[in-house]
Formats: structure tokens, C-alpha cells, sequence
């Protein structure tokens, strides 16, 4: 994305809202968001075959251990909350918790400081993969799936279908909200997408100008900005967590009457977490 | 500055026209391989790493819930020794209550007793006492009489002027003494 370091010291950064291809394989364009992608599923796979080891032989947990058991404990304490079920928390949780923990790693090897001056054939060789959108569009494609393929397992298919189709003479306003309804989940969709490309680009777009523009000074006006991208890779990454959760959680409400008694404690509380979050 | 703003904005706007997709670098053979990929290391982590954290977690759980137990056990033991306790501090309070009362008895009557006893034994000095003084005056009034009978003898002897043997002493004394009654 960026070459600042690789080109003369007055030459205007690159930037690329698209990954750019680095070689291909066959008809296959290997991209640099793929490479350092690779990387990160290294990273992520390390780690967590690293933690789980630790967890089953019980031996002496070190801090990246302790961390990521804590992480886990709080995101699956947080799914049971909004989903309010211990059988189904332990089902949906897996993807909500990938999805943190992916997007995490991905967000903040991206802003390592080779990430943009190493260049290959005038191309950034290495970029962030969340600030590749094919990957952004990818994860909010398999949350929306995934809430509704959990939705169909809950109600039925004819259930879950009668959440968008109503008949309109009996229900004229019950078949209009079904159609928003079909129409929030496609901007949903772009909506996930969008938000998280829109952060880690914006990011890295920023780090590259403050280089850019600070020139040798970069070593000291950068510390602070990649503080704050830590911070933001973090909230993004909560984010999606959360807005995962609340999605898959509100297509598993029974919604037989659109009416308050129908919602139990549990439907409550993800109706407000769903409105707080959006 | 500027410059790059205007390099970004022109290098991209031809793009945006042609193909929306391929401008913003959505292509459907990386995005399929992003999903299945993602899904991939989503079924590693759900089928080797999950359920070992999760298992950790349900240890935890259980643990803290045992200890809780515990813990509330624990309080209400304190609190069954504590009254325990109290009811056995009553009691001895109690006991040491009707000791010291039964002591305090005790000690009255002992001392009572006592002063009784020596009471008696005062009682029984005196009058021993009085017993070996009423004697002793008894035998002093003797030796007087005798003395006196032997002087009043002697006077009579040297007043008569003769001898006058025991018998007739005697004889004249006591007749003497029986007038004087």
C-alpha cells in the first residue's frame, strides 16, 4: 500500500484502497493482503495450539496464556449474556470468538512498521489482510449466514422465513417490516463489511501520512498513532464480536407476535444490546 | 500533500466507473478463498483449541461454585459453633453463677459453725476457768481457816498460859469459833 521508506524522500506515498497482486499462481493473483494474511493465520494458529497445550497439560500458564484464556472467558461470558442460554452460547460462541480474535491479529500485525516500505516490483509487499475488503466482506458474509442458518436450526425454515414474508392482506404492516427486515439484513451485511475496512485502511492511511509528512521525525510522531491503532484494532475487533453475537442472537427470538410478552429476559436484553451497538 | 490526494482520487475514479467491485478490489475467487480459509481455521479452533479452553472454563467454574459451597458451609458451621458457643458460655455462666452461690452458702455456714464452735469452746473455758478459780478460792479459804485455827491457838495458848494438847485445842477452838457465830 505504501512505499514512502522504499522511494525518494519527497515522492508521495501509494496508497490502494485494493489489494495489490504481488505474483500469481496459475490464473490465481496472490495479493500482499494474502501474504501478510498468511502470517497472521500462522500467528493466530501458534497461539491458540500454544494455549490450548498449556490448558490440557496444565502446566504453568504464561502471560500470552493467561491473556488469551482471559479473553476467551470474558467474550464467551459476554455471548451467554446476550444469548441467555448455556446450550446455545456454546454453540454459537465459536464464531464470534474466532471472529475477535482474527480480526485482532489481522488489525495489529497490519500496523507493524514493515507493513507499506518494503516494496516488491513497485508494489507494497506486505499489507494488513481486514484492510483487504474480500476479507471484510468474507467474515460479515459468513456472520449473516451463520445467523441464519442458527435462526432456520431454532424456527424451522418456514419459521425463519416468516420473519421477512407476511401475508399482506392479513398483516399489510407486518409484510412492509418483513421487507425492511430482509433489507436490514443486506445492510447489515454491507454495513459489517464497510465499518471494518473503513477502520483498518483509515489507519493505515493515517500512519502512512504522519510518516509521510514527518519524515525522519516519523521515529518519534509515530509511537503515538500506533498506540492508537492498537486501540482501534482492539474496538473494531469488539465490535464485530458484538455485533456478530447480537445478530445471530436476534434471528434466534421468537417473534410468533411482534409483542412484549413474547420476548423473554434474555430477548430483552439483546433487543437493547442489539440497539446500543447499531 | 495535496498532490497525493489528488494522485489517490485520480488513480481511483477511473476505476470506480468502470466496476465498482473491482475498484474497491473485491474479487469473487479471493473473497470464496477468504471464506473457505476463515472457515477453516474456525473448525480448528472449534474442534482442537475450543473445547479445551471451554473445558478449562467449566473447571473454573465448577471450582469457584465449590468453593462458594464451601465457603457458605463454612459460614453457617461458624455460625452453628458460634451459638455453640454462646449457649456454652450460658451454661458455664450459669454453673459458675450456682457455684459461686453454693460457695457463698457454704461459707456462711462454715463460718457460722465456727463461730459457734468456738463459741462453745470460749463457753467451756470460762467456765473451767471459773471452775479452777472457785477452787482455788476454796482451798485459799481452807489454808485460812487452818492458819487462822492455828493462830487463834497459839493466842489462846499464850492468853491461858499452859499447854494445851491438840485435842483440847481443837475442842476449844471450834466452841470458841461457834460462839462467835
Amino acid at each position: 500500500m505504501t512505499q514512502f521508506a522504499a522511494t525518494e524522500a519527497d515522492a508521495a506515498p501509494h496508497i490502494s484502497i485494493a489489494a495489490e497482486p504481488i505474483f500469481h499462481i496459475g490464473s490465481l493473483a496472490i495479493t500482499n493482503s494474502m501474504i501478510m494474511g498468511v502470517m497472521g493465520y500462522a500467528l493466530l494458529l501458534w497461539i491458540f495450539v500454544y494455549t490450548a497445550r498449556v490448558v490440557k497439560t496444565g502446566a504453568k500458564r504464561n502471560k500470552v496464556v493467561q491473556m488469551v484464556t482471559w479473553v476467551y472467558e470474558m467474550l464467551y461470558s459476554t455471548v451467554l449474556q446476550i444469548v441467555g442460554d448455556r446450550e446455545l452460547a456454546r454453540k454459537i460462541a465459536p464464531l464470534p470468538i474466532s471472529l475477535f480474535f482474527f480480526i485482532i491479529v489481522q488489525y495489529w500485525i497490519g500496523i507493524l512498521p514493515f507493513v507499506g516500505p518494503i516494496s516488491w516490483n513497485g508494489v507494497p509487499l506486505f499489507r494488513g489482510l481486514a484492510a483487504d475488503l474480500n476479507t471484510t466482506f468474507a467474515l460479515a458474509i459468513v456472520t449473516m449466514v451463520a445467523a441464519q442458518l442458527y435462526a432456520i436450526k431454532v424456527h424451522g425454515i418456514f419459521g425463519s422465513a416468516g420473519r421477512y414474508l407476511r401475508n399482506p392482506i392479513k398483516d399489510p404492516a407486518g409484510a412492509f417490516e418483513g421487507i425492511l427486515e430482509l433489507i436490514a439484513e443486506f445492510s447489515r451485511l454491507v454495513g459489517l463489511s464497510f465499518r471494518l475496512f473503513g477502520n483498518v485502511f483509515a489507519g493505515e492511511v493515517l500512519l502512512v501520512i504522519i510518516a509521510f509528512l514527518t519524515k525522519y521525525a516519523a521515529v518519534a510522531a509515530l509511537p503515538p498513532f500506533y498506540i492508537f491503532e492498537l486501540f482501534i484494532g482492539s474496538i473494531q475487533a469488539y465490535i464485530f464480536f458484538m455485533l456478530t453475537t447480537v445478530f445471530i442472537s436476534l434471528g434466534l427470538i421468537s417473534h410468533d407476535a411482534h409483542s412484549d410478552e413474547a420476548h423473554s429476559p434474555a430477548d430483552t436484553q439483546r433487543i437493547a444490546a442489539s440497539e446500543t451497538t447499531n | 500533500m495535496y498532490q497525493t490526494f489528488i494522485q489517490f482520487a485520480s488513480t481511483e475514479a477511473p476505476a470506480e466507473k468502470a466496476d465498482l467491485f473491482g475498484s474497491l478490489g473485491i474479487d469473487w475467487t479471493l473473497l470464496v478463498i477468504q471464506t473457505v480459509a476463515f472457515l477453516v481455521l474456525m473448525w480448528f479452533l472449534g474442534k482442537y483449541v475450543y473445547p479445551a479452553l471451554s473445558r478449562s472454563l467449566d473447571k473454573r467454574e465448577a471450582d469457584i461454585e465449590a468453593a462458594n459451597k464451601a465457603a457458605v458451609e463454612t459460614e453457617k458451621n461458624a455460625l452453628k459453633t458460634q451459638a455453640e458457643i454462646k449457649k456454652l458460655l450460658t451454661e458455664a455462666r450459669k454453673e459458675a453463677g450456682e457455684i459461686v452461690a453454693t460457695a457463698k452458702e457454704e461459707a456462711t455456714s462454715m463460718v457460722a459453725n465456727a463461730e459457734e464452735k468456738s463459741k462453745t469452746q470460749s463457753e467451756r473455758i470460762v467456765a473451767q476457768a471459773q471452775e479452777s478459780i472457785a477452787k482455788e478460792v476454796l482451798a485459799a479459804k481452807r489454808d485460812l481457816h487452818n492458819e487462822t485455827i492455828e493462830l487463834v491457838a497459839l493466842a489462846t495458848e499464850k492468853v491461858v498460859g499452859k499447854a494445851v494438847d491438840a485435842k483440847i485445842d481443837a475442842k476449844l477452838i471450834k466452841s470458841a469459833i461457834e460462839e462467835s457465830k
